[in-house]
């Protein structure tokens, strides 16, 4: 029943993280974090309330017909994880939660600060059953502070981390702009990213130690601490960063990098200053005088000590004339073919299917055996050459696994799963 | 130095030969550190770190120079550093002894350039049998277009998450800084984690070939299933939909940031300055109604339209600058505070003043530590965003100055005597003979 789609010569061998056993009580804000980990080839036991997460509700949908079980959101988040549905705010589905963390090495959870030892089943309460437990939370604002029970969405923590400070338009190309909160829901791959370096931290301390620990986590911390040179450069001169379109805030007005090519597509070029010498300015010019596009950069003025970095203006303008002439793939693919570090402004309609991505094994047939269909599902960043990512089975259906864990592991019988689901625990 | 300075780190006795340069890698590798592994970074006088010389953040009244800029030093500390011309022969070998005596070997160079050194992985393993090696090219090391390079930007673009910031009609707005090299960092570090995790479980080293570019692709799932599956295209009316869940008028479909809701939007705060923006979102019609308390009920939002998210997106603009009309008489933190007291979430927008100076929560979880810079004085630096009770991250180093811990490293890890180190200096291995020695490099030696 599960999807074998691997990548690499290894393929057979099983992922970095395999023997490692993950309870995952965690919805949008931690499931990203989970995924990684299975995809990896830790054991990840996603647990649900009875008739499922909400996170099931969240569109786009197959077909665009929704239902708990067709959820692309949830799909993409919950790869390669079993899932068991348990009321853990009954008392069989307290025991048996505790049942569950007597045989896991990490717990992800998400609830609101203070839930879990309110159920008896914070950390304090897990680890004497557990000793070597790991036990992550990761929650909007961590465990403590004046923030900690606010709510919040991905929209208000790419607000208050700072994101949206930094993501605009120039005044000329939209006037009035709001702050612009980029989309996909980054605040939870943020901390997801962030979480996962501190569970495996503390996997590796396990290691080398035996003990086992808590993490308390944050999203707020993880946004705040994301967005690179902003609170370096306020820290460095008291500065506060202005929008740009399409290229790094700054506190001053730098040249535009995000050049329209024909056909109403665009091309980033990034900072000129990272990559424009004399010599690759030469290069430039040439290719353009390719075209009778070069204007007058063939000049020598150009290639004098500093004449880029006065004239770098001026050489956005015409690059921008040469660009309009050309397209997106000419121009990015060209400028790479020439040692430039550019790249077109892609969208998933060009991406999927890019070869080179092919060729690096990126497109993962994922099978849905319950549809009897198979679908293209992203792959991985990293190739781990020695012990492959991998996604093991497509995202588990409504209490998939209760049967297999509950009964197969923890000894239920099929009568109590029979009360327990009747009773509305499982 | 703070208190968790003086717990265990969960990296102990792990060492890091750290070559790269730029963001995403130190950024990598500043992880390893602050989680308590020896880093060593590797570098040259006369082919700087773009960041050492990084013009915007030298504070004024600090002597301009490649140890004096504030953003090398947050995204390299807890870092030694050493200065060895790699191009030598004896450079290279000297750098080969130090991978003999690590574990981790990182860089994001473009692809097969260690290998052009004869530091491929197969060569490395020769030195260091079970050592991890992480490399962070911007296409990776296979496929067809491995040879491309890219800076954050560039792979923002060719990710695709670029074209998903903006307004719709309107040019991409993108990230104003490099997501890219803030995710690719992480990702480094993820890698080096994992194999090291690997290595415990099964005494094995392995390569791990990262693609900065690929991991941008990877935070767009939702949408690429949209595509594969739903057939849906990218560009299409609305999309991307600027800060809201839809965009007024456009077809009501999921734009991949959770569910629809509405409002779902940023609006001017009190005072109208550059920053003086909150956002404000309802996941559900209860919610709506409290925010509408919260308001003041005025007449506008009891229309009965309004009651649903259907007609709450019908109606979007008209409700925004109701909603606007509100905020914009009072104040960012104060709008937060009425509207959370009342379980209705709203956030300031906060810039990098807002979060160092106004933000009482990063201020109350320690989320910067000051520390003693050589040339930047008592410096902040920030944290870790997650707390592990018993081995805590921690920044306990300032970044190194360049070159600043040759005589150590050399002398005492690889046990060089100190005339072989002067005349390692003298020969042009451990500093460009053209180039003038700072201070402290001469103060080292005898």
């Amino acid at each position: 029943m599960t999807t074998e789609s691997m990548q690499g010569p290894q393929a057979d061998l099983p992922g970095p993280l395999d023997g490692i056993r993950v309870l995952e009580l965690a919805d949008e804000k931690g499931q990203f974090c989970g995924k990684l980990m299975a995809d990896l080839g830790a054991d990840v036991i996603k647990i649900e309330p009875p008739g499922g997460q909400n996170t099931r509700l969240i569109g786009p949908f197959l077909a665009d017909k929704p239902s708990r079980e067709t959820s692309l959101s949830f799909w993409h988040y919950n790869t390669s994880k079993r899932g068991v549905t348990l009321d853990l705010n009954s008392k069989e589905g307290q025991r048996l939660y505790r049942e569950l963390a007597r045989t896991a090495d990490v717990v992800l959870e998400t609830q609101p600060p203070g839930r879990m030892p309110d159920l008896g089943l914070g950390y304090d309460d897990l680890s004497k059953l557990n000793p070597s437990l790991i036990m992550c939370s990761l929650t909007p604002f961590g465990q403590n502070g004046p923030w900690r029970d606010f709510l919040s969405c991905d929209l208000l923590h790419l607000a208050a981390g700072g994101q949206m400070a930094s993501s605009g338009y120039d005044q000329e190309d939209v006037p009035d702009a709001p702050p612009i909160a980029p989309g996909g829901g980054n605040a939870w791959h943020i901390a997801g990213h962030y979480a996962y370096i501190g569970i495996l931290a503390a996997l590796y301390h396990r290691d080398m130690t035996g003990e086992g620990q808590y993490i308390d986590a944050s999203i707020h911390e993880a946004c705040a601490l994301t967005t690179e040179g902003a609170i370096a450069i306020y820290l460095s001169t008291g500065e506060v960063v202005q929008r740009h379109t399409g290229r790094h805030a700054s506190p001053d007005m730098s040249t535009r990098i995000q050049l329209a090519t024909k056909g109403g597509d665009w091309v980033n070029v990034t900072r000129s200053g990272s990559n424009l010498t004399p010599a690759r300015l030469k290069v430039l010019a040439e290719w353009m005088d390719d075209h009778g596009m070069a204007q007058d950069l063939l000049d020598e003025k150009y290639y004098a000590p500093d004449g880029i970095l006065e004239n770098a203006f001026h050489i956005t303008d015409v690059m921008a004339q040469f660009f309009e002439q050309m397209t997106q793939s000419e121009i990015w693919q060209g400028g790479q073919e020439r040692d430039f570090p550019w790249g077109g402004v892609r969208t998933l309609d060009d991406i999927i299917g890019d070869p080179h991505l092919e060729e690096r094994e990126f497109f993962v047939e994922v099978e849905h055996p319950e549809l009897g269909q198979s679908f293209t599902y992203p792959g991985a960043a990293a190739i781990y050459n020695g012990s492959p990512w991998k996604i093991s089975r497509r995202a588990p259906l409504v209490g998939e696994h209760n049967q297999e864990i509950l009964c197969g592991e923890l000894g239920v019988s099929l009568e109590e799963l029979n009360l327990l689901a009747e009773s509305g625990v499982v | 130095m703070n208190v968790d300075s003086k717990k265990p780190k969960p990296l102990d006795g792990i060492r890091v030969v750290d070559f790269t340069w730029v963001r995403a890698g130190p950024w990598a590798a500043r992880w390893l550190g602050t989680l308590g592994a020896d880093v060593i970074k590797v570098e040259w006088p006369e082919n700087l770190d773009i960041l050492r010389q990084n013009r915007f953040t030298i504070p004024p009244g600090v002597e301009p120079g490649p140890n004096s800029t504030g953003q090398f030093a947050d995204t390299n500390a807890n870092k030694r550093g050493i200065s060895i011309n790699t191009r030598t022969e004896k450079g290279l070998d000297l750098v080969k002894q130090l991978i003999g005596v690590s574990d981790v070997v990182i860089e994001n160079f473009s692809s097969r350039i260690m290998r052009r050194w004869g530091l491929s992985y197969e060569e490395m393993r020769k030195l260091r049998p079970d050592l991890v090696y992480v490399s962070m090219a911007g296409f990776g090391q296979t496929g067809r277009h491995h040879a491309y390079s890219t800076m954050g930007p560039s792979a923002q673009a060719l990710s695709g998450l670029t074209f998903l910031s903006g307004l719709p009609g309107e040019p991409p707005a993108g990230w104003g800084w490099s997501y890219l090299d803030d995710t690719g960092g992480m990702y480094g570090a993820m890698c080096a984690l994992t194999a090291l995790r690997h290595r415990n479980a099964t005494g094995k080293g392995q390569h791990v070939d990262l693609s900065q570019m690929i991991t941008g692709i990877t935070l767009s799932g939702p949408a690429f299933l949209d595509r594969t599956v739903n057939g849906r295209k990218s560009k299409r009316e609305g999309y991307p939909p600027g800060n809201r869940s839809v965009w007024p008028g456009a077809p009501v479909l999921n734009n991949y940031r959770g569910p629809i809701m509405a409002p779902h939007n940023a609006y001017r705060t009190k005072g109208g300055g550059y920053n003086d923006w909150c956002v404000i979102a309802c996941t559900s019609d209860d919610e709506w109604t409290k925010l509408a308390e919260v308001m003041g009920r005025p007449a506008w939002s009891t229309d009965s339209k309004l009651q649903t998210v259907g007609g709450r997106i019908q109606h979007q603009e008209d409700m925004d600058s109701g909603i606007e009309k509100w905020t914009q008489t009072l104040e960012k933190y104060e709008l937060m505070e009425l509207c959370q007291n009342s379980d209705v979430r709203a956030m300031p927008v906060q810039s990098s003043e807002d979060r160092v100076e106004n933000d009482p929560q990063l201020r109350h979880r320690g989320m910067y530590t000051q520390m003693e810079h050589p040339m930047l004085g008592n410096w902040k630096f920030q944290n870790a965003p997650f707390k592990l009770e018993k081995s805590p991250a921690s920044i306990d180093k300032p970044p190194p100055m360049i070159g600043q811990h040759n005589r150590e490293i050399f002398e005492n890890l690889l046990g060089l005597t100190i005339n072989e180190i002067t005349d390692a200096y003298e020969d042009g291995t451990f500093w460009p003979p053209t180039m003038p020695k700072f201070p402290y490099i001469q103060e080292a030696l005898p």
